[in-house]
């Protein structure tokens, strides 16, 4: 410490001897003592404002006493503070039985009233009002995030918090932090405007600005969302670098394009899961309580938002689930493929729910049920034995009132599935508080963008192509690229792992070789009749023409051809021919057959 | 008009302004102040001059506030050096034929208070001025605000000539320190080492502030000072920027003074032209300009750390200042604020000299303090007084006593924060501390005399209001405190106080003074604690017997007619706008019935109380009910 060349300042808080930086608060020295001083206008990163006084502490300054707010007073050479004298106690809790009079249903200041044994106010009580005044939305909203998009309007009794001139901020950015200071719970963040906004309600999207991607993402280091976070969108804020302190935080930092030289590639982008607003007779995004089973998934992991409960959105449990099967899949208007992996993941949320909500009655609405493979059907006969409710027919319609006469009644607020059961060859309407969309896979949004870039041919449905459904299932038509997985198209975990390491073993052994074999016919251009018009370079398949820019000419790979033969025939000059296939031996052949 | 840059040539100009005023044998002095020109001031000036016609040989002022407000509107005429009161448009053509042409005395037009026979001729003749001291309100019946040569006939910017180029900073700020000079907008912190540690702050800028918004109600001093003799105030401007390295100056008046913004902008621009603003000032090398903002009406923007928010264009709300402003004030840089009158007395301390200014008032409060004295005093009015000089003086002396011959019951000083002081403090000589020690303060220099019909309760009630009306809401005590406060008081003022009522307002008013953020909250239980401290039986009347000493709390009192009093005219019948009068039948008088008051229709007006003519409407309290009254009524007659 002696180093430094400033001053340090003596005083004595509670009996401790310690010292201080010139323009330290006491609150500041007392949080370091680890001395609790209450308060309820004060956060560390805007400034000491002074509004709430119940950090108010007793201050000897030249051996006369005053009572000081903790969070405003600068610390001065020799000063003796008292943080608990009796003195200070009784103040609070007037402040306290002041602030209660008017707050009495603010949980903040009831808690904090009821440690000073204060539970009952002298002052005339009126109408609880959440805002207690304290100010720090408007200090965060100007200091941190620099939008100032909150004032008090008003002043004396009549004071309270609104955007400027009472009408719709522009400068507001919907960042949130408003709500995230207020002490109270009084500000709620609205999207009104179709603003980017962050809040963890029921948040099944990202929670902050600053997040893990997710539970078990690798390297298991936070990101920031630069949509979302206030320093990328105003220049304020830079709280977490403040607060962090490996000094880890860099906001310059920015997404960069990395250049490998690989001999091989294994193409495993996954899939997506169908968008069920596409169908909009599910009521997804428009009905509450409208699920897709990822969501389901998210709220059930223990590590998840609602800690694994399972809740409705007005926070109570669902008493009865329906879980709709084949939703975007065998289906004509979307996909008509098996998406596979539904019914079974379906029967595990049904299973799922009965282990979280015994009671709960669990209707599967299915086609057919599709349970290969090893100890599936067994699961299956295990689900019918645990009570759930099995309807062989598609769910067709959710809606918030019943449609049909013979739509089974109940109490309360209840969706109602509407379907065929068709083993019974009665249409049935199911009152139910919770539908869980089971969603079938599809192709990524950029699946046809990669296949091109990879130069790899996709499959009507999207998904990408194997050169041989049987003896080639994880080559391409491109040689060194494989794929695996859901790329490939819809399968369960066992069967991408298996593709997976099938790929995996075939690229190595490409590498492995150290030499790729090649096709015996390959295309050759003739340099001396080449134009060096490009036209062979577009229309071939396999990126295997490139262009000589000193000699002016096409030059084909030979490790890349595979003979297709579309170069040839788009060579306006005649310049390319395939080997052993050229005009004179072709013509010859021609002329031999036909003179036998 | 060139700038002027010497001192010589300062003075040169004062000596040609002064013998330029000298040509003119007869001055006539016209109190052209707020107060006067509310009651014709406005007309007369214009009959004045219609009457004048241009007369070379007299000079005609519109002056600033002469102080006697009672009786304005006011006319000095010089060199008679008479004072005319109460004068109208029609006694203009008779001044000037009479007191102008002739040199005769109008006897009509004297002061001439009660029916005494006794009448006053002089300004220093007249009671209300003789025990006067007038120090910066010296020059307002003499001087026409819009005219810097009147002030420098009087030896205006001497001062400022003497600073710039006779004296260093060091000299200067020695002077003021010398003097003991306290700010007189109310915390009387000693200036000179105000001064000192501005100019000691480290900052690379120093501002110079007037505050001049002067919010206290019935306070007009800061007014009566701008309107009367700006020129003072920036004269002592720039002397203090000269002394503590001034960079820019501003005056933040409040926008219901349109009257003194005129006059001060006015002030500027031929102080500019005069070359005592603006660049090299006299040639001295000091760059100091004042510039103008005006308040939005807000009475906390006067305290300090809430003017420099409106100054910079923010919400004036005070906030911590364990800093002071002199280190971080306006725009968080090195700030030295005043007030008006601590301004105006800068130049008369530079050219009289330290000596001379502690020569005035007491030992720790030396000078003079401009009051407003309003209330139910005989002389309502602006004074100026020596510092020391008692209370009783004040009222009785300067202000000739109770209206009416009514019993004094206190005296408010210090506006709203300050507190309200009983018959047994009108001893104690006026002066910061002395004030202070006895639970009030001196404020800014309002004063509000009561009479024994005022009640205290009442009073602190109406001042509390004020402060929560103006309080910014910014801390909790005094946002929330004042308003309990509020409450219990106008619950009592309505008969509903309870016994427990005292020791909450006692405890709820400390704790409002010691935990309150900034000045206004600090001192806002002032008027309650200091009433309950002095008058504490009026409260217990309220509360226990539901009598209203002062007989002002309505739900306290009833109107009633006095039998024995009542003529039987019916004035009070024809007022009431309720019909509550009624004739009693067979009580026939003079004129015509007695009447009586139903007490249940009675809406507490006072209108029958005005008019009665023989004072026979009496006002009971605690309240009295109509079969009470009727038994009253009958065992009177």
């Amino acid at each position: 410490m002696e180093e430094t060349s400033e001053k340090l300042l003596k005083l004595t808080i509670d009996g401790i001897e310690t010292e201080a930086r010139e323009g330290e608060t006491i609150l500041q020295v007392a949080e370091r003592l680890l001395i609790d001083i209450p308060t309820l206008c004060h956060w560390k990163f805007v400034k000491p404002y002074g509004a709430c006084r119940i950090c108010t502490v007793e201050v000897e300054v030249h051996g006369k006493t005053r009572m000081v707010p903790a969070c405003t007073y600068n610390v001065r050479d020799g000063i003796v503070v008292q943080t608990r004298s009796e003195e200070v106690i009784k103040h609070r809790k007037m402040l306290l039985e002041l602030m209660l009079a008017r707050h009495s249903q603010v949980d903040v200041v009831r808690k904090l009233a009821h440690e000073y044994g204060v539970d009952t106010t002298r002052f005339e009580e009126m109408p609880s009002e959440q805002c207690i005044n304290c100010g720090l939305c408007v200090r965060v909203c100007a200091e941190v995030v620099g939008a100032n998009a909150l004032t008090f309007v008003k002043r004396g009794t009549e004071r309270y918090v609104s955007t400027p001139f009472e009408g719709e901020s522009e400068t507001c950015i919907a960042c949130g932090a408003c709500a995230y200071v207020c002490p109270t719970g009084h500000i709620k963040v609205e999207d009104i405007r179709g603003r980017k906004y962050v809040v963890s309600e029921l948040a099944l999207g990202p929670t902050t600005p600053i997040h893990i991607p997710f539970a078990a993402a690798i390297p298991g280091i936070p990101v920031i969302d630069a949509q979302s976070c206030i320093h990328m969108q105003t220049g304020g804020c830079g709280i977490c670098s403040k607060v962090c302190e490996p000094d880890a935080i860099d906001y310059e930092m920015q997404d960069t394009f990395e250049e490998m030289e690989v001999g091989s590639i294994i193409l495993a982008t996954g899939f997506k899961t169908f968008d069920p607003a596409r169908a909009e007779q599910y009521g997804y995004g428009r009905l509450d309580n409208v699920i897709t089973s990822l969501e389901f998934e998210h709220m059930s992991h223990a590590s998840g938002v609602t800690g694994g409960a399972l809740v409705k959105e007005d926070g109570t449990e669902p008493k009865s689930v329906a879980i709709l099967h084949c939703i975007g899949s065998r289906d004509k208007n979307f996909n008509e493929y098996c998406s596979r992996v539904c019914c079974m993941y379906s029967l595990k949320m049904a299973h799922l729910i009965r282990e979280k909500i015994p009671d709960a009655d669990i209707y599967e609405l299915y086609i057919d049920m599709r349970c290969p493979g090893s100890g599936y059907e067994e699961f299956y006969n295990r689900l019918l034995e645990e009570g759930v409710h099995f309807i062989r027919g598609k769910g067709v319609e959710v809606s918030s009132a019943p449609t049909l006469a013979t739509a089974e009644r109940a109490e309360g607020k209840k969706l109602y599935v509407r379907c065929e059961d068709t083993l019974l060859g009665v249409p049935r309407e199911l009152p139910v508080d919770m539908v869980i969309l089971s969603v079938g896979l599809e192709p990524t949004a950029d699946a046809e963008e990669i296949a091109r870039v990879f130069k790899i041919t996709s499959k009507a449905d999207g998904f990408f192509m194997e050169k041989h459904p049987k003896l080639a299932p994880v080559d391409t038509l491109s040689d060194g690229i494989f794929i695996a997985g859901c790329a490939q198209g819809p399968k369960d975990i066992p069967d991408s792992v298996a593709q997976g390491a099938a790929a995996a073993a075939a690229a190595m052994s490409l590498i492995d070789a150290g030499e790729v074999a090649l096709e015996p016919i390959t295309s050759v251009v003739d340099e001396e009749v080449c134009t060096g018009c490009k036209t062979c370079m577009v229309v071939c398949p396999f990126g295997a023409i490139s262009y000589d820019e000193e000699k002016h000419i096409s030059v084909i790979n030979d490790v890349l051809c595979k003979a297709c033969g579309c170069c040839v025939a788009a060579c306006p000059s005649g310049a390319i021919t395939q080997r052993g296939f050229d005009d004179a031996q072709i013509e010859a052949e021609l002329a031999a057959l036909l003179m036998s | 008009m060139p700038r002027l840059q010497t001192a010589e040539q300062v003075k040169r100009f004062q000596e040609r302004c002064k013998s330029s005023l000298d040509e003119f044998p007869l001055v006539v002095s016209l109190c052209h102040g707020t107060a006067c020109c509310a009651i014709g001031a406005k007309e007369l000036a214009e009959a004045f001059e219609e009457a004048l016609g241009g007369d070379k040989s007299v000079k005609f002022i519109k002056s600033g506030c002469h102080g006697f407000c009672e009786v304005g509107p006011l006319v000095v005429v010089r060199p008679l050096d008479v004072v005319y009161q109460r004068v109208k448009s029609d006694d203009v053509p008779e001044i000037v034929e009479r007191s102008l042409k002739k040199g005769e005395v109008i006897d009509r037009l004297l002061y001439h208070p009660g029916d005494n026979g006794n009448v006053f001729a002089k300004e220093d003749e007249i009671p209300f001025y003789a025990k006067q001291s007038k120090v910066v309100l010296a020059l307002n019946s003499h001087i026409d605000p819009y005219s810097i040569d009147d002030y420098l006939a009087y030896g205006g910017y001497g001062a400022l000539s003497r600073a710039l180029l006779e004296m260093t900073p060091d000299a200067v700020l020695k002077e003021i320190s010398d003097a003991k000079l306290r700010g007189r907008g109310g915390g009387g912190f000693d200036a000179g080492r105000k001064w000192k540690n501005c100019r000691e702050a480290p900052g690379e800028r120093r501002h110079i502030i007037c505050n001049a918004d002067e919010g206290d109600p019935g306070a007009f001093m800061d007014e009566s000072i701008l309107e009367g003799n700006p020129h003072s105030v920036i004269e002592g401007m720039v002397i203090g920027a000269w002394a503590i390295g001034g960079d820019d100056g501003f005056i933040y008046i409040r926008n219901e003074y349109p009257r003194a913004l005129k006059a001060f902008s006015n002030a500027l621009k031929q102080a500019h032209e005069y070359g005592f603003l603006g660049e090299n000032i006299l040639g001295s090398g000091l760059d100091f300009d004042i510039k103008i903002s005006r308040g939005g009406g807000a009475f906390v923007c006067g305290e300090s750390s809430a003017l420099f928010r409106s100054l910079e264009g923010m919400v004036g709300e005070p906030r911590a200042k364990y800093i002071h402003s002199v280190e971080r004030g306006y725009h968080e840089e090195p700030t030295n604020l005043n007030n008006v009158e601590t301004w105006a007395n800068v130049p008369h301390i530079i050219s009289r000299g330290a000596k001379w200014f502690r020569g005035i008032g007491t030992e720790d409060s030396p000078g003079t303090k401009v009051f407003s004295l309003v209330g139910k005093v005989e002389n309502t009015g602006l004074i100026e007084v020596p510092m020391g000089i008692t209370l009783r003086e004040i009222v009785f002396d300067i202000g000739g006593g109770i209206k009416g011959g009514k019993a004094f019951k206190a005296v408010q000083t210090g506006g709203p924060s300050g507190g309200c002081l009983p018959a047994s403090s009108l001893d104690l000589p006026v002066d910061f501390d002395v004030l202070t020690q006895a639970g009030s303060m001196m404020g800014s220099g309002g004063m509000i005399v009561m009479d024994e019909d005022t009640c205290v309760v009442d009073v602190a009630k109406y001042f509390t209001d004020f402060l929560l009306e103006e309080s910014c809401g910014k801390c909790l005590p005094c946002r929330e405190g004042l308003m309990h406060m509020s409450r219990i008081l106008h619950r009592i003022t309505e008969g509903k106080g309870k016994p427990e009522d005292m020791d909450r307002l006692a405890r709820f008013g400390d704790a409002i003074a010691v935990s309150a953020l900034c000045g206004l909250g600090v001192s806002a239980p002032n008027p309650v604690l200091s009433s309950i401290r002095y008058f504490e039986d009026e409260y217990l009347a309220h509360i226990n017997e539901h009598r209203c000493p002062g007989r002002v709390c309505r739900a306290l009192i009833s109107y009633h007619v006095d039998p024995a009093r009542c003529t039987g005219c019916g004035a009070c019948e024809k007022v009431c706008p309720v019909e509550a009068i009624q004739p009693v039948p067979d009580e026939k008088r003079k004129d015509g019935l007695l009447r009586e008051i139903d007490v249940a229709v009675c809406e507490k007006c006072s209108a029958c109380k005005e008019v009665c003519p023989e004072d026979a409407i009496v006002v009971e309290s605690p309240a009295v009910t109509t079969e009470h009254c009727r038994k009253n009524v009958t065992e009177m007659r």
